[in-house]
Order: structure tokens, then C-alpha cells, then sequence
């Protein structure tokens, strides 16, 4: 009996020290996946407030620091760039995108979802087929066709080029969130004499609120941090929105502006970061045509 | 209820009138609404194709967009240039050495998020970040941290006892083309792990507990069980990141600008400096349209699976 237990002993033991030492190899391999992932933002934060002196100090240790943490550089941001104006084109083009992409994504995806007609089941796979047209196979002529309208460096050309994303998109996500209403409502409602569109404003509409909400989150966000269009259609920093501006601005020649630079990087990037991560699933069901449940 | 829904049909059939009567046929309703979104994308989509299409095979520049037709000679230029030919295998290595590490560290990183432990909600919006940054973003903070003069990097393999010096990252042509894989991984790594661990958690659980009664290993379950059960997902999930990374400009560019000497460039980047900075449309046009046939493969392949799907 007492060897019996003594041996049960030993062997829980071991079982235990294997436990622990499983425990110990998965904490570190995480924590591994977690610097990798998180230190560019540590070190984007770490610039936004360093002192200059300390910054392009090389004796100093980087990760740490040396001065007291400062505001210069969001403060050189706001007051010495044009900080302000991009957050306003921004905002600006943003909401527009966000209009035209409602405006157009609403009713497609609604009679995609819903209604069957001949075609139907083509044509929203040629607009899913769209998202995969990359920027880089149609600036070159898309920059023609804003030169002859007018719109050669202006803001608004990007205003126009983006819903050529954001509705792809947008209108796959709200089609996913069009067939979650119950068929059954809009007949039933159909049946009591209320037409096709009644059937639409009235009961579909006010139940896909969310949905909604959400692609105008997304048609925003996306327009938000596009580079490739921005780079190639607007070249005068007034006309800039935030992620262009904050990549091109801050270097004048050769100098890099990196504390302000930062400073941007980072104040762009949280509103994104917060956004993606509270939507991810919904982001990468968009992203995927809803392959993933 | 009835009642309600009568009144309210009254209300409507007062104020819609005849339109709302010709949106009651199934077809028109369904054309018309959608019209506005197949406009938009002819317009700004394939009549662009169609333009850069005319610009492969004529000589328009920017100066002079209206052009003559010269043929093939776009291409001839093009297969011609070292640089170009260059670009296209960098974008192949890129792509696949990318897709490659990610596949890898992916597998791992879903295994991890998939097992229960304390703070994993935190954990997983930290791994997350990469993805959810702007990519313009991320490449600026990997590029400040590969400075020539203040690398970060550098400094912590210096004091690591990795190397005395260190490289210069973005100025030589092989630790370039390192970071910008590095880069590329780093930017992609959430995306794939959050759809593997989205496929492994739809393998149903008595199906691994079975096999693990029949005493297979974990190499056994991944390979035998699980890997044929997520296999369609984890295809079109790649392929989507295969795409989106093989038409990617936005890392190189921000990175390198292509250098050293033209070294790293890929097609988007260098069809940008031609056809933007250096004004020849039709040149840039025609680097562009490689991007083609692998986005016509891609599409393909996504057709049949969306297909395969609507039809069941």
C-alpha cells in the first residue's frame, strides 16, 4: 500500500515537472508571436515621445528612455505640418465614400440576397470577382481618366476611385447580413399588400441596421488607409489624406521627420487597430466571400 | 397585425404609385437595384482595363496619352529590361517565401490561440495588430527600425553578441530582400492564423478524440484528420493572400523604392516607377498586365469554390 502511494507519488510528479515544463515552452513560444507582432508598435510609441537629443542619441539604449517622455513631436505634428488638413480630407473624402457606397451597395446587395432573376446569381459573383482587381493593374489608367476629368490632384478624385473597393466589399458583407433576415417577414408582409420596396424600407432595412452600420465603418476605414491610389493621383500636401501625408510629408530629401513620423503612424493607426479588431470575423468574412462560417 | 400591415400598404400605394407598382416585377425590381453598383464598377473598373489594355499596345506617355499603335513592341521593351526581369522573380520569391513562412508559423500560432489560457482575448488583439495597421504604416515603422545609422534591430543583435555591425537592411540587395519577406510575414501572419484557427475549431472534436483513442500521434491527427477537413478553407483564404501579396506595391515601395539598383523591385513597384514617375504609360501598362494571368488563375479558382458553395 505505501509503496503503491509512494509510486503514485513519483509519478505525479513527473507528470507534473512535464506539465510545467510544456507550460513554460508554450508561454515563451507565445511570447514570441507577441514581440514579433507587437514590437513595431512599441517602437513606433517609443519615438512619438522620446526627446530629439535622446532619440539620435547612439549611446543611448533605444528600447528605453534616457529624457523625460515629450509631447514635441505630436505637438510639431499638429502645428508645424499639415496634420489637420489631411485628418480633414479625410474625414472629407472618408464620408463621401461611405455615401456613394451605401447608396449603391444597399440595393444591390438587398435584390443579390433576396430576389432571384436571371443573372442574378452571376453578376454578384462579377462584383465579388472586382475586389480582386488590384490598385496596381488599373492606376495607370484610372489616372487618365482623372486627368480628363479634372480631377488631377484633388481629393476628390480618390473620393470617386474608392467605392471601386469599398463596394465589392461592402456589398458582399451586407448580402451575408440581407440573408440573416427571415424570409418569411417580407412574405408575410408581401402577402398583406405591401410592395417589393415597402417590403425593403420598411422591414429589411430597419432590421439590417447593424449591417449597415458596419459597412459604412469598413468603406471608411479602407478608404482611410489606402496608399497605392493617394500616391499616384494627389501630389500637393494640402490635398493629402492622413496615411499619405503621414508617409510622404514627413520626410523633406533625405531627412526623415521619424519622431512626428511616429507620432502620425501611431495616431492613424489606433482608430484602425481598434476598429479591425473589434470587427476581425466580420472583417475576414468580407475579405473571404464568407468561405469562413 | 393583418390590419396594420393593410394600412400601411395603403399608405404606400398613395405616395409610391406607379413606381412602386413596376418594382413589383421580381425582374426590373432586381435590375434596377442593381444597377447603380454594375455602373460604377464598368465605368471605373473595366473601362480602365480596357484603357491599360490599349496602352500595352501603343505608346501613349503621360506628356502624350493619345497615341499610336505600336504593336508589341511595349513587350519586347519590357522583356528587355533587366530590371523588369528582375522584378517578375522577385515577385514569385517574395510571394512564395511569404506564403511559405506564414503557412508554418501560422500553424503554430493557430494551435496557440486555440488553446485555453488566461488573457487569450488579449493575446490574440496583440497578435493581431499587424493586420489591423495600415500597410503603408507598418512598412514606415519597419523601415525606421531598419535605419541604416539607428536600426534597433541592429542594436539588439549587437548586444546580443549576434554580429558586431550589423547590415544595412534596406541598402544591401539580400538583407533587403530578407526584410521585405520579414515585412510581408509579419503583415499576413494574423490573417493566416485567424483562418486556420477558424478551420481547425470546425474539425469536430470526436473525430480527433477517436483517432487519438486509436493511439495516432499529433502529427498523425494534423496530417490525416484535420488537414482534409480545413483544406478548402485554408485554400481560398490563400489564395486571397497569395493575390493581394503577389499585387502588393505598397511594401517595396515604402521600403526600398526597388533599390539597390533595382534589386528589389516587383512588378507593381517597378510598373509604378515606369508608368507614374517616369511617365511611360504604355511600358507601365504592360509590367502591370503580369500581374494578369495570376489573378486570372486566382479568380478562377474562387469562381468554382463560391460556385460549389452558392449551388449547395
Amino acid at each position: 500500500m505505501a509503496v503503491l502511494a509512494q509510486h503514485r507519488v513519483t509519478h505525479s510528479r513527473a507528470y507534473r515537472l512535464r506539465k510545467l515544463r510544456g507550460s513554460i515552452f508554450f508561454w515563451f513560444v507565445l511570447g514570441l508571436f507577441i514581440i514579433f507582432a507587437t514590437f513595431p508598435v512599441y517602437w513606433m510609441f517609443i519615438t512619438t515621445f522620446k526627446e530629439v537629443n535622446d532619440l539620435y542619441n547612439l549611446q543611448n539604449n533605444p528600447l528605453l528612455f534616457h529624457l523625460p517622455p515629450t509631447l514635441d513631436q505630436v505637438r510639431y505634428l499638429f502645428e508645424q505640418t499639415n496634420f489637420a488638413v489631411w485628418v480633414q480630407n479625410t474625414a472629407e473624402v472618408g464620408l463621401t465614400v461611405v455615401l456613394i457606397t451605401v447608396l449603391v451597395c444597399v440595393p444591390a446587395a438587398y435584390v443579390l440576397a433576396r430576389t432571384r432573376f436571371p443573372g442574378s446569381g452571376s453578376l454578384g459573383i462579377g462584383i465579388f470577382l472586382t475586389y480582386l482587381v488590384p490598385p496596381t493593374l488599373l492606376f495607370l489608367p484610372l489616372s487618365q481618366l482623372v486627368a480628363g476629368l479634372g480631377l488631377v490632384n484633388s481629393k476628390w478624385s480618390l473620393a470617386l476611385v474608392y467605392p471601386t473597393f469599398t463596394i465589392p466589399f461592402c456589398t458582399w458583407l451586407l448580402m451575408g447580413f440581407f440573408k440573416g433576415v427571415p424570409r418569411e417577414i417580407t412574405e408575410a408582409a408581401r402577402v398583406d399588400g405591401c410592395s417589393r420596396l415597402g417590403a425593403m424600407f420598411r422591414i429589411v432595412l430597419p432590421l439590417s441596421v447593424p449591417g449597415i452600420l458596419t459597412i459604412c465603418i469598413f468603406a471608411f476605414t479602407l478608404a482611410m488607409q489606402e496608399y497605392v491610389y493617394a500616391l499616384t493621383f494627389v501630389s500637393s500636401s494640402d490635398e493629402k489624406m492622413i496615411t499619405l501625408g503621414v508617409v510622404t510629408d514627413l520626410i523633406r530629401g533625405d531627412v526623415f521627420f521619424w519622431g512626428s513620423l511616429m507620432a502620425g503612424a501611431l495616431i492613424v493607426s489606433i482608430p484602425v487597430a481598434i476598429v479591425y479588431n473589434l470587427f476581425m470575423d466580420t472583417f475576414v468574412r468580407g475579405i473571404t466571400g464568407g468561405a469562413l462560417k | 397585425m393583418a390590419e396594420i400591415a393593410q394600412r400601411r400598404s395603403i399608405g404606400l400605394s398613395a405616395t409610391g404609385g406607379w413606381i412602386g407598382h413596376l418594382l413589383d416585377s421580381e425582374k426590373v425590381f432586381g435590375y434596377v437595384l442593381v444597377a447603380p453598383a454594375i455602373a460604377y464598377i464598368v465605368l471605373l473598373v473595366g473601362y480602365p482595363v480596357a484603357i491599360a489594355l490599349w496602352f500595352t499596345v501603343s505608346n501613349s506617355t503621360v506628356a502624350h496619352p493619345i497615341s499610336d499603335f505600336t504593336g508589341l513592341r511595349n513587350l519586347q521593351a519590357v522583356l528587355d529590361d533587366d530590371i523588369f526581369r528582375r522584378a517578375l522573380a522577385n515577385t514569385f520569391i517574395f510571394t512564395l517565401a511569404s506564403q511559405a513562412l506564414q503557412m508554418v508559423l501560422g500553424t503554430i500560432l493557430a494551435f496557440i490561440l486555440l488553446r485555453p489560457f488566461r488573457g487569450r482575448p488579449f493575446a490574440r488583439a496583440l497578435i493581431m495588430l499587424p493586420f489591423t495597421i495600415p500597410v503603408a504604416i507598418g512598412a514606415m515603422a519597419w523601415t525606421w527600425m531598419l535605419n541604416p545609422t539607428y536600426s534597433v534591430i541592429n542594436w539588439m543583435g549587437v548586444h546580443a553578441g549576434l554580429f558586431t555591425e550589423g547590415p544595412n537592411w534596406l541598402g544591401e540587395e539580400y538583407p533587403a530582400m530578407i526584410s521585405i519577406i520579414l515585412v510581408n510575414v509579419w503583415r499576413n501572419l494574423p490573417f493566416t492564423a485567424i483562418v486556420l484557427t477558424a478551420g481547425i475549431s470546425s474539425v469536430p472534436q470526436e473525430l480527433i478524440e477517436a483517432a487519438s483513442l486509436d493511439g495516432a500521434n499529433w502529427w498523425v491527427k494534423w496530417r490525416k484528420v484535420m488537414t482534409p477537413i480545413i483544406a478548402p478553407i485554408l485554400y481560398i483564404a490563400l489564395l486571397f493572400s497569395l493575390v493581394f501579396t503577389f499585387t502588393d506595391m505598397t511594401v517595396v515601395w515604402l521600403m526600398t523604392r526597388g533599390n539597390p539598383v533595382g534589386a528589389t523591385h516587383v512588378i507593381a513597384s517597378y510598373a509604378f516607377q515606369t508608368g507614374v514617375v517616369a511617365g511611360a504609360l504604355g511600358r507601365g501598362a504592360t509590367m502591370s498586365l503580369f500581374l494578369f494571368p495570376v489573378l486570372l488563375v486566382g479568380a478562377l479558382v474562387i469562381l468554382r469554390n463560391l460556385k460549389a458553395r452558392t449551388l449547395d
